[in-house]
């Protein structure tokens, strides 16, 4: 821009973004959790695309091997099994009445021409292993990934479904106010766990299921906020200039206001990432959690309800530890990024 | 408009809302509630015991007999006897929400004041190195899931250590107090702290930053003066809402330290009646605690509007 | 708890001297009283016997006491306590015995099993009740017919009908007229109960049964009195009246039971007819109760916790004295290497280690179109999957080495159930589990990993587990790897308790876990799960196989004998080659108890027997300290 009669040139103001960007980058704080939420997020993805802990399933060692840094081998005979039979006579033979007895030879021939097992790897089990010989290490890497999947995926339905409807009742007022006054009074009358058990019955055990439970109860938080932006923002001077202009209903509610809340949402946002992946561990011990061939931080606290007890706390520490690193993390960043958004600071 | 038609008025809504709650569970217990005919059923049964359950429990009846009979239910507050044990449900909400009652109204007060406490104590020195450490602890603490919370605890203070008893229940109130309570006490008022804690700072701070802070602290007023005459009396409103807001949770308790301290509470009864799909139960521990619900909604509401003048009845 | 009465002030008189000042002689005398007092008050504490308190928990929650009415294995096991049985079984006889209690003795089948005559003692009387009215209430033979008849009222719902369904002449008739009428007639005659007089019952049945009498152990056929019935009407299940040892004095729901000692329990002393003087616990029984009259507790607290952290730490803990069926997830830290761990050892706990009449095991469905079936290819996927299943980690990991890999579906212990059965076909083996898949035509061939059915369509095979709570997560996470390393594609489905319970009886699944415990000591209680006709009530894997029935009916018609063992070993056979069940596991549990509990023998048919147990009362709060 040239200068104009003198006056000197006026730099072109900065966005909020912006703005909150440089602000947060000066919190030393908050670039710490960033860079730790990435780091999981960076090793979450790497275990999701195969690059670390794909065999977390395979059972590597001894039942409740100790922490140790040096390389062990499943050394689990499952032997003496259980009680035994003294009086055990020789097996009984059920060939005369077998449907199978025909095709018996070709059978002990197919079962001769199987190979072994190959010998199990040494592996160095920082962590220990879990009750089936897991490392735990391995599980703790891989449950992040479900965990913090669960927590964005959910989070990101529960702030959409919020976002849409607090918008619509703070937008529009009037019966669908009303209206959705009553939805989200309903709601929140019940108790909690009761509408989760209700929407974990409706579906089955499942990944989609949990997203379900939490993305579908957890609405409401955001709803009310976004609800009390929409009703201060409709009545705002640009608002009604936009309309003015000729400007739709949702190009008024999408265009205009929204991003003028989207720092609320952001926040919102955050939280509720942290809520749910809490969330996730309560429905895990309630046996709601993932399914039994997937490990999540959930099921990993779940089984240790029994463990401390018999003095076996290397999986409480490992995920309970991933966890509050984690969470504490996001919830800074959160802290953070809503002093560094809020224009009431705005120096 | 004055006290009696807001009340009237709120009253009046309770209606649509409760009828919502009515119909919600309703729906979903016909839907997705289990069926109960063959848990009471036993081991070995035949279809026709079953079909005699059913007309038993009245579960063959139409949709609309069924709910017709749920609102009479409702508004006689007698929801006849639970399927599995055969109490009268009336009995269970009575028996369960002492327990309950005895873990949770100890949690609300001590966390309420040591909350509000600390958050003066940590206004008084915001932005230090305290301030800061005081915050991060808290988000740390928040960060631990509950349940690591109890197994860790339970074990550490009830076994360990052998402070407290591990779990249990008497039926003196005296003894539950002193002996059993305090451990769950403990643990729910740790864990209910640190949010509390945050939030209640951030409404302390907000008061600080007003001008009728500056005015006092220019009128020559000693710090303390200023902080509990003026800032923590205005900054009561918010904390009271808070606390308000947290009454409904007040009754249903926390299941979790319901079940790992056997504890015969509401929270407890609501997950088994869900297990055991014992309709009856649902049905009057929703319905009363909905009610409930609105009523504190209501009772903070009015409570509000009667401590801060300038908000009025719409 | 009993009110002590206050102690008398009987050892001292007040001398305080007359000629002092008022005030002091007043001061002299309240010391000289208090101090009269406090000594006379720990005199008799001192002289009294410590009352004798027993406090154990359920790792199950109970329901009610209306025990015709619930079947839970906790509530009937506090019935047991408060109400005495026709029949009952010897505390001490191994295998089960089964003795008179109410009855003079144990009848004898007449008739080839179709009549049997119970003759009660006489002179048994309910434990009072305001119910009675003041009057002292006797146990006759009516109050058993009338037990019956309210077992099959329609009313009743009872899940219990099936003690006497289709078994006594007349009884059926009249309970489908009850259900037409809409009310049962409780005065009218059947033919099949015939009161010879006051004290005498003949029933008659419509076949020959020789384990008709062992329903009458169970606290659902025990006489009832028809006047508590009708006085305490929908709360009968909070106010169980009988003439046992122990009455119920307080009940918390699922929270806290206590019985205490009934007064008024009829002469009864151990009966050491059938001691083992080789048992170790059966000597410590005999030095500790015999001769002594029975109940000899107080007072017993019983408190239902189901979190299993919490009950074995409540034990440890010194709260309970008690622990039946030890969480197995510590059974390794209680008794490592199968010793008792040495810290126990030191503090002189017993541990009674009880391999239990039942057994775990999963049911597949035989009417499914994919695991079903008595051709050759579908018993070739079902011994494949039950070969291809783990069960060695299942012992050791899930079970924790406290198991006993079952090879028939009969429980040990159980008569008719023989220990030198071994079955191979069920073992792990998941080399010859592949080979046969491969046999049969279950191959991949789309590489990716699972098999398909031999005409090319997708295998994929339901496991159904219920919802609240983590009890089949482990196993249904073992089910799932063990199929997969075989190259099966299991899935696991959760439903609600109550849909599950349904849909297994309805055969709305494919495979799904369960367990078994025996009712009653014959090994028929377990076969019946097998029996065609039985399909929808108790037969859940819907196993309909001509040969095995014809064996079956044969054998219910016979006492306990060599042949009759030998058609249950035909039957086992059959069951192991057309492969309804994945057999699984008998579970043992450690029963834990402090040293000044005594008399304690674990039965296999009871849970609790709280009228042979003691408490050396001193030695309890000696260890309290």
């Amino acid at each position: 821009m040239s200068s104009v009669m003198g006056m000197p040139v006026a730099r072109s103001s900065e966005g909020p973004w912006r703005l909150g960007w440089r602000r947060l980058r000066r919190d030393h704080v908050a670039m710490w959790s960033l860079a730790i939420t990435l780091l999981f997020i960076f090793i979450m993805l790497a275990s999701y695309t195969g690059l670390i802990a794909r065999n977390w399933n395979a059972e590597v060692a001894a039942s409740y091997a100790e922490p140790t840094f040096d390389k062990v081998t499943n050394t689990d005979i499952h032997s003496p099994i259980g009680i035994q039979r003294p009086e055990a006579g020789p097996p009984v033979d059920i060939s005369d009445i077998d449907p199978l007895a025909p095709r018996y030879q070709e059978w002990r021939e197919r079962t001769a021409k199987i190979q072994a097992v190959q010998a199990a790897q040494a592996v160095r089990l920082p962590l220990g292993a879990d009750q089936w010989g897991h490392d735990v290490l391995a599980k703790t890497i891989k449950g992040s990934e479900i965990s913090i999947t669960v927590g964005i995926v959910a989070a990101l339905l529960a702030v959409f479904v919020g976002t849409a409807l607090g918008a619509l009742a703070g937008y529009f007022g009037g019966w669908i106010d009303t209206l959705l006054e009553w939805l989200y009074n309903v709601l929140t009358s019940l108790p909690y766990i009761l509408l989760i058990l209700a929407v974990a019955a409706v579906f089955s055990r499942g990944f989609t299921t949990i997203i379900m439970i939490l993305g579908l109860t957890g609405w409401t938080g955001i709803y009310r906020l976004i609800r009390a932006e929409y009703l201060k923002h409709t009545d705002r001077a640009y608002v009604r200039a936009a309309q003015a202009l000729g400007a739709s209903h949702a190009s008024r509610m999408f265009r205009h206001i929204l991003p003028n809340v989207s720092h609320v949402i952001l926040v919102q946002f955050s939280q509720n990432v942290v809520g749910f992946i809490k969330a996730e561990v309560i429905l895990s011990f309630l046996g709601l959690g993932v399914p039994v061939d997937m490990v999540s931080w959930g099921t990993i606290l779940a089984e240790t309800q029994e463990e401390l007890v018999l003095g076996k706390w290397w999986q409480l520490v490992a995920a309970g530890g991933s966890m509050a690193i984690l969470v504490t993390a996001i919830s800074m960043l959160t802290d953070a990024m809503r002093d560094a958004l809020d224009p009431k600071l705005q120096e | 408009m004055n006290l009696s038609t807001f009340v009237m008025r709120r009253l009046l809504h309770m209606i649509p809302t409760l009828l919502g709650v009515m119909l919600l569970i309703f729906v979903l217990f016909n839907w997705v509630g289990g069926d109960p005919a063959y848990i009471l059923a036993g081991k070995i049964s035949d279809p026709k015991q079953i079909e005699n359950i059913r007309t038993q429990l009245g579960v063959n009846q139409p949709y609309w007999v069924q709910f017709w009979i749920f609102i009479k239910q409702v508004c006689t507050f007698d929801f006849g006897r639970s399927w599995a044990t055969n109490e009268l449900v009336s009995d269970v909400l009575l028996t369960r929400v002492v327990p309950t009652l005895t873990i949770m109204v100890p949690v609300l007060l001590l966390e309420t004041i040591l909350a509000v406490l600390f958050a003066v104590l940590v206004a008084y020195v915001r932005g230090t190195l305290t301030d800061r450490m005081v915050m991060l602890g808290c988000t740390v603490a928040m960060s631990i899931s509950f349940l690591v919370y109890i197994i860790v605890c339970q074990w550490l203070f009830g076994f360990k250590l052998g402070w407290f008893p591990v779990q249990g229940w008497s039926d003196s109130f005296i003894t539950n107090l002193v002996r059993y309570a305090p451990l769950p006490i403990l643990l729910a008022v740790m864990v209910d702290l640190a949010p509390s804690l945050r939030l209640y700072r951030s409404f302390v701070l907000d008061e600080m930053n007003h001008d009728y802070v500056r005015t006092a602290r220019a009128k020559g007023l000693s710090e303390n003066t200023v902080m509990l005459k003026h800032v923590l009396r205005n900054a009561a409103i918010p904390i009271l809402t808070n606390v308000g807001i947290a009454l409904p949770g007040l009754f249903v308790g926390s299941f979790l330290l319901e079940v790992f301290f056997s504890i015969p509470g509401l929270g407890r009864e609501v997950v088994e009646s869900v297990n055991r799909s014992d309709f009856p139960v649902m049905k009057a521990i929703t319905v009363y605690l909905a009610v409930l619900t609105m009523l504190t909604n209501l009772l903070v509401d009015v409570l509000y509007r009667w401590v801060d003048p300038r908000v009025a009845f719409k | 708890m009993q009110n002590r009465p206050l102690p008398s002030r009987l050892f001292c008189r007040n001398d305080a001297a007359m000629a002092q000042p008022a005030l002091i002689k007043t001061f002299a005398a309240m010391l000289l009283s208090a101090t009269c007092w406090l000594a006379a008050g720990s005199a008799f504490a001192q002289d009294a016997q410590p009352l004798k308190v027993l406090r154990t928990s359920f790792r199950v929650a109970e329901t009610g006491f209306d025990c015709q009415r619930l079947s839970d294995v906790y509530s009937n096991d506090v019935c047991a306590q408060i109400f005495d049985t026709p029949l009952e079984y010897d505390y001490l006889a191994r295998p089960s015995k089964l003795v008179p209690s109410l009855l003079r003795e144990v009848p004898v089948p007449e008739q080839g099993g179709l009549v049997y005559t119970f003759r009660f003692k006489p002179g048994i009387y309910f434990a009072a009740d305001e119910a009675f009215k003041g009057v002292k209430r006797e146990i006759v033979a009516a109050d058993l017919e009338y037990s019956i008849k309210r077992l099959v009222d329609p009313a009743m719902s009872s899940p219990n009908s099936w003690q006497v369904d289709d078994r006594i002449v007349g009884l059926d008739e009249l309970a489908a007229k009850a259900k037409k009428d809409g009310k049962f007639d409780y005065q009218a005659k059947v033919a099949g109960l015939q009161l010879l007089d006051r004290y005498t019952l003949k029933i008659t049945l419509k076949k020959p049964d020789f384990n008709f009498l062992y329903v009458f152990a169970m606290p659902t056929l025990t006489p009832l009195a028809h006047e508590v019935i009708e006085y305490y009407k929908d709360d009968i299940t909070a106010h169980p009246v009988g003439s046992g040892p122990f009455k119920l004095v307080q009940w918390v729901r699922r929270s806290k039971i206590v019985l205490e000692r009934n007064p008024e329990y009829r002469e009864e002393k151990l009966d050491t007819t059938y001691a083992n003087p080789n048992d170790e616990w059966d000597r410590e029984v005999v030095k500790s109760i015999a001769g002594k009259k029975l109940p000899l507790l107080d007072r017993i607290e019983i408190y239902p916790i189901e979190a299993e952290q919490p009950r074995f730490l409540a034990f440890i803990n010194g709260e309970h004295d008690l622990l039946p069926e030890t969480p197995p997830s510590y059974a390794a830290q209680v008794m490592p290497n199968g010793k008792l761990s040495p810290t126990l050892a030191a503090q002189h706990v017993r541990a009674f280690v009880e391999l239990q009449p039942e057994l775990t095991y999963d049911s597949f469905n035989l009417d499914d179109p994919v695991v079903g079936g008595y051709d050759a290819q579908h018993v070739a996927l079902r011994r494949a999957m039950a070969m291809g299943f783990n069960r060695g980690q299942e012992i050791s990991i899930i079970r924790r080495n406290s198991a006993m890999a079952a090879q028939s579906p009969i429980a040990p212990g159980i008569v008719g159930y023989d220990p030198t059965f071994t079955a191979v076909d069920q073992d792990y083996a998941p080399a010859r589990a592949k080979a046969l898949l491969d046999t049969y035509g279950y191959v991949d061939r789309d590489g990716d990993g699972y098999r398909e059915q031999p005409d090319g369509s997708p295998l994929s095979i339901e496991y159904k587990i219920s919802s609240g709570g983590l009890s089949y997560l482990m196993l249904s996470q073992l089910w799932e790897k063990s199929m997969r390393a075989i190259g099966i594609r299991l899935n696991i489905v959760t439903v609600q308790f109550g849909d599950l319970i349904r849909d297994q009886k309805v055969g709305k699944f494919q495979l799904t876990g369960a367990a078994w415990i025996a009712d009653y000591p014959d090994a028929q209680n377990f076969l019946q799960l097998f029996y065609g006709p039985n399909t929808g009530s108790s037969n859940n894997a819907r196993f309909r196989l001509s040969a095995f029935d014809k064996l079956y009916e044969q054998a219910i018609a016979m006492p306990d004998s060599a042949e009759r063992n030998a058609l249950y070993r035909e039957m086992n056979r059959y069951i192991l080659a057309y492969v309804p069940w994945k057999l699984g596991v008998h579970r043992s549990y450690i029963h834990l108890m402090r040293p000044w509990v005594k008399g304690f023998k674990k039965h296999p048919m009871y849970h609790s027997r709280f009228k042979y147990l003691d408490i050396d009362a001193v030695a309890q709060q000696a260890g309290h300290q």
